[in-house]
């Protein structure tokens, strides 16, 4: 039995006593101190933790795993561990790939997936979910309903709700629907000691600064979002699927800048590289070897049409048809690569940021030329995969196997390290909606210089005893 | 054409002859498989997690299609013991195969899972109530041991109607529906007075030899009937009778129908019905027979005003007493899954038809509904 592989937890707080008092109070079904647990709960899907795992090492395990069933379940533990110092780590879907739930201070892992309520308000176009449901979940319903919100991470199977508002995520159609921020509309969200806070939908308000946005993006690290309200719209009545091949990056780029400025807002927008295009396009001829372009444009028939016009009016690059749309449609949440290749001992990650028009080729061509010649490094690539009137968001995707005598962390991190400083040096931000987590916490004040201790005194007005998600985001 | 990995040759360039790269290349040229299934499935990020009734319902890492697979795998590391504890949570599956829906590698958690299954019943790792179950078939060739027949049916015919275990304890009421509808049909339908479980509880929890004993009895007493067909009620049956029995060498001599193939081959000789329905897809029809529209094909074809569930065909939900071993383990559990599905079938119409007895089972007892199995509207029930 592999028993040495274990490492000693870390423990912080009175936690024997505090789980003996959850169990009291939550009752034996909705605590768990089980090995299979601990072990479950100790990673998300952050590239080191998979490594990890195949090698049967688990640095980080929690003492205890909660599941509470509604928004009294969850102040009662968040009271009980700040009375016992105790960590809490919010867990959602666990597809979070910055190790944002990784209980590395030891304490109560918080599954909220059991909190999965949802209630549709057609007049108000307004949805109210639970901040443990199930990303497909809402959307299906909605969709069931003759509605969608438009939120379609490629997470979208296994995240939840309260993960999006979370890491501030976003998903493939937000050129037109936005980011989850833009979609809350409200949330009610228990912070310590134990109270809740309750900021209720409207469709503005100017009743002092948005409170809202603070919880979003904050990673647990503020409190325990227990539901949100959320803007929701009809479904589409019309789709139009185009697609391009330009003969390099920049007419792309360039085209899709022009088609933001006047006003156009097709759903998705996706721009592929020379590499990505022949690695997601290698059986399209007239496509492989040239930087391909999709987008979705959907909505009202007469703007979708409007849009279209103006999508043909502007961009450079020769029409393809709808099939490159469809395949792209039909391999959009296709993660073989990660379970094939990891377990080959490759090493890779997607890094996603954002940065404006004008700095926006300087950008790509910095990160792809720091990182492809690391050593070890198979490939560096990007597309382009969300727009805005100001900039654009550029998704790298790296691989590598470390080089002799490198372990796979220090090779991961090697690469990290390049790209993040090619970002900042190039004028971007360094997380575009994949949020900070314990992989990006290093570089947090750089980007953010005196905000960063502005967001310090936040957390520590909050959260005194600094029981939520410590560590993450380096707070 | 280029191919698949082309692309990625042509950036490794002249880096690929170094040999730490030997073994991806090996798998870049199709040499090498890659890794093993459940490995493959533990290092994905749950992208099958919204399909399964025991993760949306029961909503715990441990218990999710790659969480499971993750435990598996610690188990085949020898991390984890091979024990109660570690087995627990891959018990907590519904065999339902909603997974393998969704998983670009065509994956069946409960498929992949089960050899370490198997081998934990080997070692005399068991469930009480795993082995009361299998104390009964061992005994009495069903899972719920001596049964008390209460109608007298044909013994001699042409068709050979499979009852289920199900109905014969719970629900005799449907098989006279059944039969009389069958009937109605001009079909000479007789029974098995001595009907066995295909065996497909004991394959579910691992009890590979006892499965394989169960199969070969009731494979015998079919091939014997002299049948010209065979109906089943239970969709798991016509499942194992289909799929299962040939993978252990065991061949049913005569076509094997569930109860709505049949009706879907027959649609012209069913009545006519007057009535607002929603329907159940059970998870071994649409998964298992591969019939993702054929319950909501028959009930149209009779004239029904057909409101479709959310999750329906290949999207069904499981009734949360499929796989034999949830149920067993953890009825309350079973219990959530049927009420989240009830409740949806609940949105479309008072009036629910399924086409599985452990369904019906598991819908029954809500006094707002009214359930049926589809063979009782061969009897003009609604």
């Amino acid at each position: 039995m592999a028993q040495k592989k274990v490492i000693e937890k870390k423990t912080r707080g009175r936690i024997a006593e505090v789980i003996k008092k959850l169990t009291e109070i939550l009752g034996e079904d909705k605590v768990s101190t089980a090995r299979t647990d601990l072990l479950s709960y100790s990673h998300d899907y952050w590239p080191i933790s998979l490594h990890n795992m195949l090698k049967d090492e688990y640095p980080s395990t929690p003492h205890a795993v909660v599941w509470p069933e509604g928004k009294e379940d969850v102040k009662e533990i968040v009271k009980c561990c700040y009375k016992g110092k105790v960590p809490i780590y919010p867990y959602g879907g666990g597809s979070g790939v910055l190790g944002a739930t990784v209980p590395e201070e030891g304490g109560i892992v918080v599954d909220l997936k059991r909190m999965r309520s949802v209630k549709v308000y057609e007049k108000d176009l307004l949805v109210e979910a639970g901040s443990g449901l199930n990303g497909y979940y809402l959307e299906d319903h909605l969709n069931h309903q003759g509605y969608t919100m438009g939120n379609i991470p490629q997470s979208l199977y296994p995240s939840t709700i309260g993960g999006w508002v979370g890491t501030k995520a976003l998903g493939q159609f937000s050129t037109k629907y936005g980011g989850i921020e833009d979609m809350l509309k409200g949330i009610e969200i228990v912070v310590p000691p134990g109270n809740v806070l309750s900021l209720r939908p409207y469709p503005r308000t100017s009743t002092g600064p948005d409170l809202r946005k603070l919880f979003v993006g904050s990673e647990g690290t503020m409190g325990i979002m227990t539901k949100g309200w959320f803007k929701i719209w009809p479904k589409p009545e019309k789709r139009i699927k185009l697609s391009f091949a330009s003969d390099t990056l920049e007419d792309s780029v360039e085209s899709v800048r022009r088609i933001m400025r006047r006003g156009a807002e097709p759903a998705v927008i996706r721009i592929y590289d020379k590499v990505e295009t022949k690695r997601h396009y290698y059986n399209y001829d007239d496509i492989f070897g040239r930087v391909a372009t999709i987008m979705v444009i959907e909505g009202d028939e007469k703007i979708s049409e409007a849009e279209k016009n103006i999508v043909l009016d502007e961009f450079k690059g020769k029409e393809m048809g709808e099939d490159p749309v469809d395949h792209w449609l039909d391999t959009r949440f296709d993660v073989r690569e990660a379970a094939e290749f990891v377990p080959m001992g490759v090493v890779f990650d997607t890094i996603e940021v954002a940065v404006t028009w004008s700095k926006a080729m300087k950008l790509y061509r910095d990160v792809v030329r720091s990182v492809k010649p690391l050593k070890g490094v198979l490939f560096a690539s990007a597309h382009a995969s969300h727009f805005y009137p100001q900039g654009i968001c550029f998704y790298f995707t790296f691989a590598g196997t470390p080089p002799r005598k490198k372990g796979a962390e220090d090779f991961y991190q090697n690469a990290w390290e390049a790209a993040m400083k090619a970002v900042i040096r190039s004028g971007g931000t360094i997380s575009h909606h994949h949020g900070v987590g314990r992989q990006r916490r290093n570089w947090m004040e750089e980007e953010l210089g005196e905000a960063y201790s502005t967001l310090k005194d936040i957390k520590e007005k909050l959260d005194k005893r600094r029981i939520m998600n410590p560590g993450d985001m380096g707070l | 054409m280029p191919r698949r990995w082309d692309w990625l040759k042509d950036e490794m360039g002249g880096i690929s002859k170094l040999t730490q790269f030997s073994t991806l290349m090996k798998f870049l040229k199709g040499r090498i498989t890659g890794p093993d299934d459940i490995t493959k499935c533990s290092m994905c990020p749950n992208m099958c997690r919204h399909a399964c009734p025991i993760s949306i319902v029961d909503g715990k890492e441990t218990t999710s299609p790659a969480g499971k697979s993750r435990v598996g795998m610690m188990i085949e590391h020898e991390f984890l013991p091979l024990d109660d504890n570690s087995l627990f949570p891959l018990h907590m599956c519904l065999s339902c195969g909603c997974c393998e829906t969704w998983c670009p590698f065509d994956f069946s958690v409960s498929d992949i899972l089960r050899p370490i299954k198997e081998r934990g019943i080997e070692k005399g790792v068991e469930f009480e109530s795993f082995r009361d179950m299998a104390t009964n078939l061992e005994n009495h060739g069903i899972v719920h041991g001596e049964l008390e027949e209460g109608i007298e049916l044909p013994q001699k015919g042409d068709v050979l109607y499979l009852r289920g275990c199900e109905f014969r304890k719970d629900d005799q009421d449907v098989i006279e529906k059944t039969v009389k509808g069958l009937k109605k049909m001009h079909i000479d339908v007789f029974v098995l007075p001595d009907e066995e479980c295909c065996g497909i509880p004991a394959y579910n929890v691992g009890y590979s030899e006892l499965f394989r004993k169960l199969a070969k009895d009731i494979a015998r007493k079919i091939n014997n009937s002299d049948a010209e067909l065979v109906i089943t009620s239970c969709p798991s049956c016509a499942y194992a009778y289909r799929e299962l029995y040939p993978d252990f060498g065991l061949d049913i001599d005569v076509d094997v129908l569930h109860i709505v193939e049949f009706m879907d081959r027959n649609k012209e000789l069913l009545g006519k019905r007057k009535a607002t329905v929603t329907f159940h897809d059970p998870c071994k029809l649409v998964n298992g027979l591969d019939r993702k529209e054929s319950m909501k094909r028959v009930l149209e074809s009779m004239g029904l005003s057909v409101k479709v569930p959310r999750r329906h065909g290949g999207k069904t939900f499981c009734c949360g007493y499929g796989g034999s071993t949830v149920s067993r383990l953890n009825e309350d559990l079973s219990y959530e899954i049927s009420r989240e599905r009830l409740n949806e079938l609940k949105q479309e119409s008072d009036k629910i038809i399924t086409s599985c007895p452990t369904c019906k089972k598991a819908f029954d007892d809500d006094d707002d509904v009214n359930v049926y199995d589809i063979g009782e509207l061969l009897y003009e029930v609604l």
